[in-house]
């Protein structure tokens, strides 16, 4: 049902209290009141620098890290469920139906487990199958879809190179059947030519499993090649989100702005777009006040240091939350 | 003069418990001042055993072959450096003529002795410099290199700055000797890509600043474009094209090549589909015969690639590539 | 585009792909086993290992004499040892033989034992001949002996002060010292499991707590708290439950090191990502444990094992050779070390150090086993990009 949102977020945070000690009182606010939608059916971007939060928020959605504010939903018109207050069996229901694709390829297989296990693990776990047999029959069927061969799957995770385990993630990922599949930066630690190979075999498993991603990545040409909508994240808030095509061609945001101009070009007489950005990305556990770009915006005004913009729409799909943008883009 | 190093026939074997690895084989190239040289190439290239090589810098398992050599121009003259092997002969080329910056900064810096510290140390090392005056050279770097409040920051400890400050602050101590050759292995790849736009602003200036000659190695072709005059290319272990970074990227001659560029998702064209390379990269105890590349290619000129080894070809004046295709006697 | 491990050409033969093959099938059991035998040393310790262990397993079928009381030689007090030998001056024969040594103290000699060798009479050694009574691991019965001799005694190593055959005791004793290494270890472990375990898993502030526990053990200080015990044991306790009791007591103070690692394995792997992707699926606790926790430091703790034994017969060893653990007549190691103590023994009846051998190869076997065991057992570091 394309139109139907999956996953809403509403005022979404996440906090972590650090610290050593019973009584510290250092608070990180790794996600700070983000509210988005999902369609069903999409490829959802979520691109940010480190302390952007996009890690957290995506197991936010996930429950895998606790919801500290806000709400956020999911929806798939067989069940729905209100992800901040899971009880037990919601939990796992919610387990089937939503899964996660990890980064580092080596770290994220069990080295003692056989690929048949690894794969045959949620189902085992979730208890999804009635007999070895089906077990067996799933597995083969959802490594089949990965690219992986019969052979391959009596072997032991050091038997494959780095796609290869990627792959065999994703097939465990997958053997649930869940609808949505958060893949976090799973495509970062891989070569160049074997990046694009899973970036189409997760794009033609989402055209066969009807699936919803949402793809988390710091690589905005990865992002703009697969994702039919992104959401871009500074320290922990959205900063602005729109469908790929229209935040490619105009960006409202200066962080987004910045962002795309400082990507190397791979013409080498391209240089000097260059908007580039002085400083640093302050510390998430020492933010500044106001809107959290103020600091390395050329354009920030005694407005930005005070007050925090709100999301805004720009137009069908698009919101971008900065005070100055439609100044900026006259 | 303006010869920096001559890398020539470079072929280097690995003795593991599972045998012989060839990781690098038949490498040559040359660099001037002035000049920045991409080494691109994925995992398994071999581009970093190669950097390393310069050094003299690789594991004591490390075969290499006789015919290898690797010429330094320093100002003393020319220097053979797989032939030495004193520590006061190696302590010329490393860190003396040759600074390396690796990707990751924290682990070039000690953790618990300040940054200064080790700038120091560093310099001392390499001349007859006064503690108060290595001082006042590391601090000057550090400005140079972008770090505001220099003083303070010497007396810092890694852990104490974010990650571009730590990779400005490697910058600035591998430069504090004045080598004349810089090795940059991945020295952006684990930064943020704002952040990395500063610092590859700041190796631009400093190329132009000190004439230094740069070996950039990295898998990303965007940087490479925008930062290198020449591009090499490696796969499995050999160089199988070299040229102008105008040339290679507009002109790619080899398959591989290729396939690299039109892997990548370029954002000037968001509805070119992602054509990944065919296959996997061979283990390296699986070491294709003939051409290295013909397990994957999609030009194979029959059962000449997977038997014979191609020589190279000067397709342009500056631009060479290892293929059957461009071998004019193709035996 | 399928993806082809074995579509190379063929540049390898079918044999190279066999073993290809069995490389990326082989599990980590496996894989350890293939690089522990690539270790002369371990391969070399590990034979000897095994040979002192059935040793003293079978120590009562290969000693010729009962090395209590009651297999003594009266006649043959503080004896050297006696070499058979296949040659005198009558020829030579296939079957070793010993001359009769017979020995003399009288005022004529100041008192001093004067030994005459009457080496015209031959005493053949026989093999496998019925002897006394014994119990192989305790319920075994049997009255065979590897050898021994047709008229008189054979002792290899020579005797003790009330003439008990050196070389029985010994390869009794080793075996006294493996059950108390045994039984003490196994105590450890399973505390080390237990307590180690709860702390690294859940961590937190039970963690805190059973750290302070570990660490308040670990600083109780050995030899006055077996002198205490010594203090404290009946009399009446008979020679096995002394025996027993202190295993138990080693145990209970061997623990917090192994402790310590289990928790810092545990800390380790319960952070991978790997674990993050069983929980994300919903595995229970006891599940992550079983098939993924356990397994991943299986190996590390076997190598602690193996290293903890001998520092378990060191202790016992120590304990009894200053008279706090185990005494007379129970053999063990440092129970035969008790007597080594006088200038007299020093300098008149050296083959009581022969023992002395026995316990550093015993020590130096299980160092070198649990070393190649370390070095063997993680073959999955180095293969990480």
């Amino acid at each position: 049902m394309a139109g139907k949102n999956l996953i809403t977020a509403s005022g979404l945070s996440v906090s972590y209290r650090i610290g050593r000690g019973l009584f510290s009182q250092t608070v990180l606010k790794a996600v700070n009141n983000v509210s988005l939608n999902i369609e069903q059916g999409s490829f959802f971007g979520l691109v940010g620098e480190s302390g952007s939060g996009k890690t957290t928020l995506g197991r936010a959605l996930l429950n895998a890290v606790p919801i500290s504010d806000g709400s956020a939903h999911y929806d798939d018109g067989e069940v729905s469920f209100d992800l901040s207050n899971l009880d037990k069996p919601q939990l796992a229901e919610y387990r089937r139906r939503a899964q996660l694709i990890f980064q580092d390829p080596y770290a994220a297989l069990s080295p003692r487990m056989t690929v048949r296990d690894i794969i045959a693990e949620p189902l085992e776990v979730m208890k999804m199958a009635s007999s070895r047999e089906e077990v067996d029959e799933r597995v083969r069927e959802i490594a089949g879809r990965c690219r992986l061969n019969l052979e391959h799957l009596r072997r032991f995770p050091h038997a494959f190179s780095g796609g290869q385990r990627q792959r065999i993630s994703i097939a465990r990922a997958l053997v649930s059947r869940p609808r949505f599949v958060v893949a976090d930066e799973s495509v970062a630690a891989l070569d160049v030519s074997i990046q694009a190979d899973v970036l189409n075999l997760l794009k033609q498993l989402q055209k066969e499993l009807g699936l919803t991603f949402m793809f988390i990545s710091h690589d905005l040409s990865v992002v703009a090649h697969t994702c039919d909508h992104v959401a871009v994240m500074y320290l922990g808030r959205l900063v602005e989100t729109a469908p790929t095509r229209k935040l490619f061609a105009a960006p409202k945001h200066p962080y987004t702005k910045a962002l795309f101009s400082a990507i190397p070009s791979l013409n080498p007489d391209d240089k000097g777009k260059a908007q580039k950005l002085e400083g640093e990305i302050p510390s998430p556990t020492n933010q500044p006040t106001g809107c959290k770009f103020n600091t390395r915006c050329r354009y920030a005004t005694d407005l930005c240091r005070q007050d925090e913009p709100m999301l805004e729409t720009v137009d069908e799909g698009h919101e971008v939350a900065c005070h100055r943008w439609k100044e900026l883009s006259s | 003069m303006d010869r920096l190093i001559e890398v020539k026939n470079l072929t280097l074997k690995f003795r593991t418990d599972e045998g012989l690895i060839t990781a690098v084989e038949d490498v040559s190239f040359s660099l001037n001042r002035g000049e920045v040289m991409g080494l691109v190439g994925e995992s398994g290239s071999g581009k970093s055993v190669t950097a390393k090589a310069l050094m003299h810098l690789n594991a004591r398992n490390a075969l290499y072959d006789p015919e290898s050599s690797i010429i330094l121009h320093t100002d003393r003259g020319p220097v053979d450096v797989l032939s030495l092997r004193r520590p006061a002969d190696l302590k010329v080329v490393r860190g003396g003529a040759i600074s390396m910056i690796f990707q990751e900064p924290m682990a070039s810096f000690a953790p618990s002795i300040s940054i200064g510290k080790q700038m120091v140390e560093q310099l001392q090392l390499h001349g007859d410099l006064s503690k108060a005056q290595a001082r006042e050279i590391s601090v000057e770097m550090l400005d140079r290199v972008g770090i505001s409040d220099p003083a303070k920051r010497f007396d810092q400890y890694a852990f104490e700055l974010s990650g571009g400050m730590r990779q400005r602050a490697m910058i600035a101590m591998a430069l504090s000797t004045k080598p004349k050759l810089l090795i940059a292995d991945e020295p952006t790849t684990a930064l943020d890509v704002t952040i990395q736009a500063q610092v590859l602003d700041l190796m631009k200036d400093l190329v132009d600043e000190f004439n230094m000659g740069i070996i950039f190695i990295t898998h990303d072709l965007g940087v490479v474009a925008q930062t290198a005059n020449k591009v090499s290319v490696m796969y499995l272990g050999r160089i199988i094209e070299e040229g102008p970074v105008r040339g290679v990227i507009n002109t790619p001659m080899h398959p591989y090549t290729k396939g690299l560029l039109a892997a990548l998702p370029r954002l000037d064209d968001l509805d070119a589909p992602l054509t990944p390379v065919p296959g996997d990269i061979p283990s390296p105890l699986e070491r294709p015969q003939g051409c290295v590349f013909n397990t994957r290619c999609g030009e194979l000129m029959g059962a000449l690639c997977s038997t014979h080894i191609p020589s190279e070809e000067w397709v342009k004046p500056e631009h060479r590539v290892l293929c059957h295709h461009f071998n004019k006697d193709a035996s | 585009m399928t993806d082809n491990l074995t579509s190379i050409p063929t540049s390898a033969t079918a044999q190279d792909q066999k073993a290809k093959e069995a490389y990326f099938t082989a599990s980590q059991r496996q894989l350890v086993w293939a690089r522990f035998k690539k270790q002369r040393a371990a391969m070399v310790a590990a034979a000897v290992l095994i040979v002192l262990i059935v040793s003293g397993i079978l120590a009562p079928f290969l000693s010729p004499y009962d090395p209590t009381i009651a297999g003594r030689n009266k006649d043959y007090l503080n004896g050297a040892p006696n070499i058979p030998m296949f040659c005198d001056k009558n020829g030579c024969s296939l079957r070793p033989f010993l001359h009769t040594i017979e020995r003399e103290r009288s005022i004529k000699t100041n008192f001093r034992w004067v030994e005459k060798i009457n080496d015209d009479k031959r005493r053949y050694v026989q093999f496998f001949v019925t002897g006394s009574d014994y119990k192989i691991l305790g319920f075994i019965p049997g009255d065979l002996h590897l050898f021994g001799i047709d008229d008189g005694f054979v002792h290899l190593f020579g005797t003790d002060a009330s003439g008990k055959d050196i070389f029985s005791r010994t390869l009794h004793a080793i075996w006294t010292s493996l059950q108390v290494g045994s039984i003490g270890v196994f105590i450890a472990f399973v505390l080390a499991l237990v307590i180690g375990g709860v702390s690294g898993y859940y961590g937190g502030w039970i963690d805190s707590v059973l750290q302070m526990v570990t660490d308040a053990v670990r600083t109780v200080p050995a030899i006055p708290l077996f002198m205490a015990i010594a203090a404290f044991i009946p009399q009446e306790w008979t020679s096995e439950m002394r025996f027993f009791f202190i295993s138990l007591i080693l145990g209970l103070i061997g623990w917090p090191t192994l402790a310590r690692r289990v928790r810092t394995h545990l800390l380790t792997e319960r952070n991978q990502e790997y674990v993050l992707a069983a929980q994300l699926s919903g595995a229970s606790s006891s599940h992550i444990i079983r098939r993924h926790l356990l397994p991943s430091f299986t190996s590390y703790i076997i190598v602690d094992l193996v290293i903890s034994f001998p520092y378990m017969v060191l202790s016992e060893t120590a304990l009894s050779f200053i008279g706090l653990g185990l005494k007379d007549p129970v053999n063990s190691l440092g129970v035969m070390l008790q007597n080594v103590t006088s200038a007299d023994v020093l300098m008149n009846y050296q083959w009581y150090f022969i023992p002395v051998i026995f316990f550093i190869v015993l020590v130096m076997a299980f160092v070198f086993v649990g070393d190649g065991l370390r070095d063997a057992a993680d073959p999955y570091s180095d293969l990480n990009n």
